[in-house]
């Protein structure tokens, strides 16, 4: 147990270290690798996506995945919050029915709908991720919230804690780890689905996907999707560490 | 000091809790006992409002409970239940620390408690104030949980079941922790057991519930001397209840003045006397034997037959029964006859602090 629980986080630190750096490299220096994919694709002409530069991509990704991410976290917590007060206990059902219905939404079927509404590009991005990524948050903060021992709780109050208090220093705590699994969930979703807000206009690492797949360019679609990858199993690998640091007992 | 004062809960058409007026004073050891649903939880919770009463009022010292803000009520009454209540998330010391948190009182008089408490309860501070409650035994996150309820000062303890959680060794061990803190501190204490042998070693005054009333509120000696009804004398009606509640009292504290042979009061007094020799040591005695032709019967006095003040009482009452005696000498470390220790007393008399 001892040593599973040292050993474990040197060789996932050594895997996110590589792996970021692996990142880094490929979306500063994917130019590099041209004569590679001129190698695997002799009939291609142009083996390396160029109209835009890699960096800004991933930026543009990363933005998509960020403010779609923040809001989802902050609407999900807050309605998972607001469900497990004594106030709002009535409409649990109905908030997790309707985060359910937003991941059922194919985020394709949502684009059709928001982009006669609010035009191209960015904002119907947003809304369709915030849309999908708002579940496992509700989820997870409900769930989390519940494993609060009910004894903690009732000493929490016997000792003269307000509510507020209660919130902020117990159960917000205890329930950190099963809520930043939630974001983590919702968040790698993000960085998959945001690949498809480059379908409507919106700059992302979908891009040179949609780019490749229109122009018969399999180059552009690996180097798309390479990068949209491996940017996941960072995130989630950066999760994995937070979560850790929520851990308490067995 | 807390006084209920008809306090009454009902729930739809069910009373939990009816009518109860009790009074704990300061310092005293107050136990509600009782079998499950007698209402003895909802009756502790309900003098911090973690339960809000029906009727009744709940005084405080001068203070009725329901007039202070909930908050503040609760960081003046110390409360501790099953280990689980500690915060999973914090240190040892953070645990204790939170109600003089709460209370806002200097990072210095804080870490300052926390030593202390962890002192008083025999909690290696250098090994266990880091420590998480996981990582914490069952009678040292027990320990804990008593700390924290007593972290700020409080005015009154209030304990629902702690030792419920732990094994009966570990029990015993806290509970007589308890009782030495309890003498150090002279805090009011309100403790809630459903275990009659807990209940008559920690208590000063148990109050015996059934089904929300209170049947007896009495001394534990009281309860199992003068039973009120048929419940109280079933409840408590195990065999060896009154020797165990011997084994919690010392012959010092029946310790009776003995009557020397010939001394002007040996006429008068129907009891016993003593003939002792030069040193003070007791010899022989007259009367003390239980049947009417012995009576007049002299017993010479032996090792085996004498009491010592630091003896329990449930040894000293062995001792009688296996002599046939009523009465046994208690001599000091030289062996001089310094009391008596009688029958009587064991059955009429309370025991002096």
């Amino acid at each position: 147990m001892r040593v599973a629980a040292l050993k474990r986080p040197t060789s996932r630190d050594g895997l996110l270290a590589s792996l970021s750096a692996l990142l880094v490299l490929l979306v500063l220096f994917m130019e590099e690798l041209a004569p590679l994919f001129q190698a695997l694709f002799p009939e291609l002409g142009n083996p390396v996506y160029r109209r835009e530069s890699f960096l800004q991509l991933t930026l543009d990704h990363l933005l998509l995945v960020l403010v779609s991410s923040l809001i989802s976290v902050s609407v999900g917590v807050g309605a998972g919050l607001f469900v497990t007060r004594r106030s709002g206990r009535e409409f649990e059902p109905m908030v997790s029915s309707l985060a359910a219905i937003g991941q059922t939404f194919p985020p394709a079927a949502v684009l059709a709908i928001v982009v006669p509404l609010a035009g191209f590009g960015f904002v119907p991005t947003i809304v369709a991720l915030t849309l999908y990524g708002l579940l496992p948050v509700v989820q997870n903060t409900i769930a989390g919230l519940g494993t609060v021992p009910p004894a903690a709780l009732e000493a929490a109050r016997g000792i003269g804690m307000t509510r507020g208090q209660i919130l902020r220093r117990v159960e917000l705590p205890m329930a950190m780890r099963v809520i930043i699994a939630g974001v983590r969930v919702s968040v790698i979703i993000n960085i998959g689905t945001a690949t498809i807000g480059s379908t409507v206009g919106a700059q992302s690492l979908g891009t040179p996907i949609i780019a490749g797949l229109v122009g018969n360019n399999i180059a552009y679609v690996i180097q798309g999707a390479v990068l949209v990858g491996l940017l996941a199993i960072v995130s989630d690998l950066i999760f994995e560490r937070l979560e850790r640091r929520f851990t308490f007992g067995d | 000091m807390i006084e209920l004062q008809g306090l009454t809960k009902i729930y739809g058409d069910k009373t939990v809790v009816d009518d109860i007026s009790l009074r704990v004073d300061s310092g005293e050891f107050g136990v509600l006992i009782g079998p499950s649903g007698c209402g003895k939880s909802t009756t502790l919770r309900m003098i911090n409002r973690l339960i809000p009463a029906t009727h009744g009022r709940i005084l405080l010292g001068d203070d009725d409970v329901t007039q202070l803000p909930v908050e503040q009520l609760r960081r003046r009454i110390g409360y501790a239940i099953q280990s689980i209540g500690l915060f999973p998330h914090w240190s040892v010391a953070e645990n204790i620390a939170v109600v003089p948190g709460l209370l806002k009182w200097p990072k210095s008089r804080i870490d300052e408690r926390v030593d202390e408490l962890m002192g008083l309860f025999h909690l290696d501070v250098g090994e266990l104030r880091d420590k998480y409650p996981h990582q914490l035994s069952g009678g040292q996150a027990q320990r804990v949980g008593v700390a924290r309820a007593l972290a700020a000062d409080p005015e009154v303890l209030l304990m629902d079941e702690p030792f419920g959680a732990v094994d009966p060794l570990t029990r015993e061990v806290l509970q007589d922790e308890l009782l030495r803190v309890h003498q150090h501190t002279r805090k009011t204490i309100v403790f809630v057991t459903h275990d009659m042998d807990e209940a008559l070693k920690l208590a000063s005054r148990i109050a015996l519930l059934n089904t929300g009333r209170l049947v007896q509120y009495d001394r534990p000696i009281e309860l199992l001397t003068r039973p009120a009804d048929d419940f109280v004398r079933s409840f408590i009606g195990k065999a060896d209840l009154g020797l165990k509640l011997l084994s919690r009292r010392w012959v010092h504290q029946y310790q009776q003045h003995a009557t020397l042979q010939g001394s002007p009061a040996a006429s008068t007094q129907a009891g016993y006397t003593w003939e002792v020799d030069a040193t003070g040591r007791p010899t022989c005695l007259h009367g003390g034997r239980l049947h009417a032709e012995d009576r007049q019967q002299h017993t010479e006095v032996t090792q085996e037959w004498s009491a010592t003040p630091d003896m329990t009482m449930k040894e000293a009452l062995s001792r009688m029964v296996w002599f046939r005696v009523m009465v046994l000498p208690v001599i000091d470390g030289e062996g001089r006859l310094i009391g008596e220790v009688t029958m009587h007393g064991v059955m009429g008399q309370q025991p002096c602090a």
